[in-house]
């Protein structure tokens, strides 16, 4: 069996877009089975592409926007974005526009899992989340480490 | 007579950037071209030390970050007489082309190409083949961009450690000797790349496409073969022209280029003194001629900007960033506005071609101009020179594996003194002036390609170079203007990593 890979996108700049950078500072703080492997691919664009070599699964991180409520924790399948090639949360050449390029350039391709939370909102050059996101990070740790087993 | 205006977003996450254009009767009489995010670089550099500028501006640009480290590395060799090993100057210019290479297939092939299968070409002769090369993730040119454009910048970590924000290059030289495991690692990668470029891209042999020298000799080649028609070049030619694209996007008929890659045979010296292995110069567009580049000839304006005024232009050693946001005044950008002898110029592979003397790009200018087919075309010409001076490159490091990467200067700190460094990033000509006063650094401007093309009017109230390339272009459809996006992406606007906020319909969002 492959690595399995968690991959957080966010920028910690810009509000509740950094939401995946809270979730990985936390993730750090645990301990993981030999074959998990944590990254922080911040605002990195196509340039992420390189987290998801050599693993058999990963799960990618991330702020949503017009899935639900704010605060709320969604758990999707890449097909699940299939019909938002423009996420407004996402970061430079954002989850929808990689999951299309992983198609090409990975075979086979790995088991992609995404977890998100719906966010308040993008505040440019306001650092710091708001009580709803915040209040997430914790239950999406949880999440994620149900996720990868020992 | 009906006027609109309407606002077009270059968002990103890096640096965001927007056109204001103003129509009348669908055709643009003004243009506002808005970088509407202050980086604050050079302030971040004040008071630090000089060395601390090879890790810090390295992070200006997820793209060109090799270019801006390596300017800065000139200044300083500049203010320190700091002369570098020729395997360190190969080594570094080697990692500049890997990374050119990368961002030019990247503009070519995942932005500019793709705005070929749009749905108001449905008609075009050759909009079927353009699907089938250039649809995003469908088309096989497209498809291949992505796979292929990702390893060069291997060689980069090779002797950088990381790409991007790699500081692998220091006064006298570089971290890391070309060893022949570095060297046969490099290697391999140019071979791969090189001969999916020779496949898809340009359906023939690098040789054959360099050996054109005119006009005449390219468009006989182009149908001489259906391999040459069928090739990424060639069907962007052809589809290119037929929709007009040699006709629109001049610009400024004035250009500069800093002269790309030191010459290894001249390390004894220092910058600013060492010859370039391709030439600088300014192209006075008035004339035609090409004349000699003297960096004191730039001069920064920020009239229409929203910095603290000051009277006309600044060269980089008096310049001045002070940041003074004005939303209600008639300033419009964090872009400031430079100019070289008092002229709007433009940058870029075109002006590097030109200025260089490169035939073939010269004998198409002299034909039709500098339109945006030429400067899209001038771009991809550009790929095949480099990797063909890649490999001589990596065959001249072969020579002599492990020779002497790094000459230790004779002092530790770099001292008190005012140096620059000019180079040619992928987007064109990109400066660092820096003075050092007390053993830390007293002033720090970065003149980057994009601040040249990019720039808003200055004191006189000229418009900048992209500004100036839409003026007078009709539009079909203002609510759709695939006509802009052509010649804005034409220009590689440097948008690192896109972000399209998509808001409330009345903007319309084009990728780099």
């Amino acid at each position: 069996m492959g690595a399995r890979h968690i991959v957080c996108f966010g920028n910690d700049l810009h509000g509740d877009d950094g939401f995946g950078s809270r979730v990985y500072a936390l993730l750090c703080q645990l301990t993981w089975p030999k074959d998990v492997e944590l990254f922080n691919a911040g605002i990195a664009g196509l340039n992420a592409l390189r987290f998801l070599e050599g693993c058999s699964q990963a799960i990618l991180v991330d702020a949503l926007a017009n899935f639900g409520n704010a605060g709320e924790i969604f758990l999707l399948r890449p097909e699940d974005l299939a019909d938002r090639p423009e996420q407004p949360a996402s970061h430079g050449l954002g989850i929808p526009y990689l999951l299309e390029a992983i198609k090409v350039i990975r075979e086979p391709q790995p088991d992609i899992l995404i977890v998100g939370v719906e966010i308040t909102g993008v505040k440019p050059f306001s650092p710091g989340l708001s009580d709803k996101t915040e209040r997430a990070v914790p239950k999406t740790v949880q999440l994620i480490r149900c996720l990868l087993p020992e | 007579m009906t006027r609109r205006i309407i606002q077009i977003d270059l968002n990103r996450v890096e640096g965001d950037l927007d056109f204001q254009l103003e129509l009348q009767d669908n055709k643009v009489v003004d243009a506002r071209c808005i970088g509407s995010l202050y980086r604050g670089f050079e302030q971040i550099l004040m008071t630090r030390k000089p060395k601390d500028s090879l890790v810090i501006t390295p992070r200006i640009c997820g793209i060109c970050g090799t270019a801006q480290l390596n300017a800065a590395v000139l200044a300083l060799e500049h203010i320190g007489h700091i002369s570098v090993p020729p395997a360190a100057i190969r080594i570094r210019n080697l990692c500049l082309m890997a990374e050119t290479v990368q961002s030019d297939l990247r503009q070519s092939f995942m932005f500019f190409t793709a705005d070929f299968c749009h749905a108001k070409y449905i008609h075009q002769p050759l909009y079927e083949k353009a699907l089938a090369a250039f649809l995003p993730f469908k088309g096989r040119v497209h498809r291949g961009a992505l796979e292929q454009s990702r390893h060069i910048v291997e060689i980069i970590a090779l002797f950088g450690g990381q790409w991007p924000h790699s500081s692998y290059m220091l006064p006298g030289g570089v971290t890391t000797p070309a060893s022949n495991r570095n060297i046969i690692d490099s290697l391999s990668i140019l071979n791969k790349l090189t001969r999916w470029f020779e496949q898809a891209i340009i359906g023939t042999e690098l040789d054959s496409l360099l050996a054109l020298q005119s006009a005449e000799e390219f468009f006989t080649w182009l149908t001489a073969k259906e391999a040459h028609a069928d090739s990424a070049i060639g069907l962007f030619t052809l589809m290119g022209r037929d929709i007009g694209l040699h006709n629109m996007g001049f610009g400024t008929p004035h250009m500069i280029s800093y002269g790309a890659y030191d010459d290894p045979d001249d390390a004894g010296t220092f910058a600013p003194h060492r010859k370039h292995l391709f030439r600088s110069g300014f192209l006075n567009g008035d004339t035609g001629g090409i004349e000699p580049f003297d960096q004191a000839e730039i001069t920064e304006h920020v009239r229409y900007s929203w910095f603290q005024p000051y009277q006309g232009g600044r060269h980089p050693f008096k310049g001045q960033t002070i940041p003074d946001y004005q939303p209600h005044s008639d300033r419009y950008t964090w872009c400031k506005a430079p100019r070289y002898q008092n002229k709007v110029v433009q940058t870029g592979p075109l002006a590097d071609a030109l200025i260089d003397g490169e035939p073939l790009i010269h004998s198409l200018y002299l034909a039709e101009g500098g339109n945006a087919w030429l400067r899209q075309f001038a771009r991809l010409h550009r790929t095949a020179r480099l990797l063909h001076k890649m490999r001589k490159t990596l065959q001249e490091l072969a020579a002599h594996p492990n020779a002497t990467h790094m000459i230790p200067p004779g002092k530790k700190e770099i001292p008190d003194g005012e140096g620059f460094g000019l180079v040619t990033a992928a987007r064109g000509a990109l400066g660092h002036w820096v003075q050092i006063t007390d053993g830390v650094i007293s002033r720090y401007q970065v003149v980057t390609p994009t601040a040249w093309n990019a720039s808003p009017k200055d004191s006189e109230g000229r418009h900048g170079h992209w500004e100036s390339s839409l003026l007078g272009l009709a539009v079909e459809d203002p609510d759709d203007p695939v006509e802009i996006g052509h010649i804005i992406r034409s220009h590689d606007p440097c948008l690192v990593c896109t972000v399209h906020l998509l808001d409330t319909g009345k903007r319309i969002t084009v990728w780099p």
